[in-house]
């Protein structure tokens, strides 16, 4: 029975590679998994719907404690991983408020953000066996 | 891009396809829980604006 149950479900730790890779590249993480269309999938809607929220003239917020609501927003957006990061480097996302579309874009960026944690954790359940 | 329609539907469409892919395995399973979902997001906010019609801005 034991033997068994250790064949279908693996250590928590096996699943901190594919979680960590799934967060950095949207679907690298499925990809890892064997899941190569599904990942191709995710990779595509979730840096679509950040590059749409940048083009949008969303804000990259930043973690400002003192602001509960901006801190939650951009800790949102960091679950995009490695194009949040790469957005950030090259300036973009610095948000025109005054922008018809600003709202739409921040909230697309936001989006964006926490669907990938979500990726991020389907693919790190598929990994420890918690899901076929 | 700034027709609040539009934006409304790539958001729906994108959100919806990847809710599909999460929730459910089989392929005619995603499809069929996906385009639910669309006509949800979709259906609730033209509820909203429909309920909303009445309140001047």
């Amino acid at each position: 029975m034991r033997a068994k149950e250790q064949t279908q479900e693996r250590p928590a730790t096996a699943g901190v590679p594919v979680a960590v890779s799934a967060w950095l590249v949207p679907g690298l993480g499925h990809v890892m998994l064997g899941r190569t269309r599904r990942a191709l999938t995710f990779f595509v809607i979730v840096t679509g719907m950040f590059a749409l929220g940048l083009y949008l003239r969303g804000e990259l917020f930043p973690l400002d404690t003192s602001e509960p609501l901006t801190f939650l927003a951009g800790l949102a957006e960091i679950g995009v991983g490695l194009p949040f990061f790469a957005a950030r480097l090259l300036g973009m996302g610095t948000g025109e408020v005054t922008a018809l579309t600003y709202e739409y874009g921040y909230t697309f960026c936001i989006v964006a953000g926490l669907l990938n944690m979500l990726i991020m954790l389907d693919a790190y359940d598929i990994a420890v066996g918690r899901k076929s | 891009m700034t027709s609040h329609f539009l934006i409304l539907t790539v958001f729906a469409a994108l959100v919806s396809t990847a809710f599909a892919l999460l929730m459910r395995d089989e392929p005619k399973k995603q499809i069929r829980f996906g385009i639910y979902a669309f006509v949800c997001f979709v259906g609730s906010a033209f509820l909203i604006g429909w309920l909303m019609y009445p309140f001047p801005s």
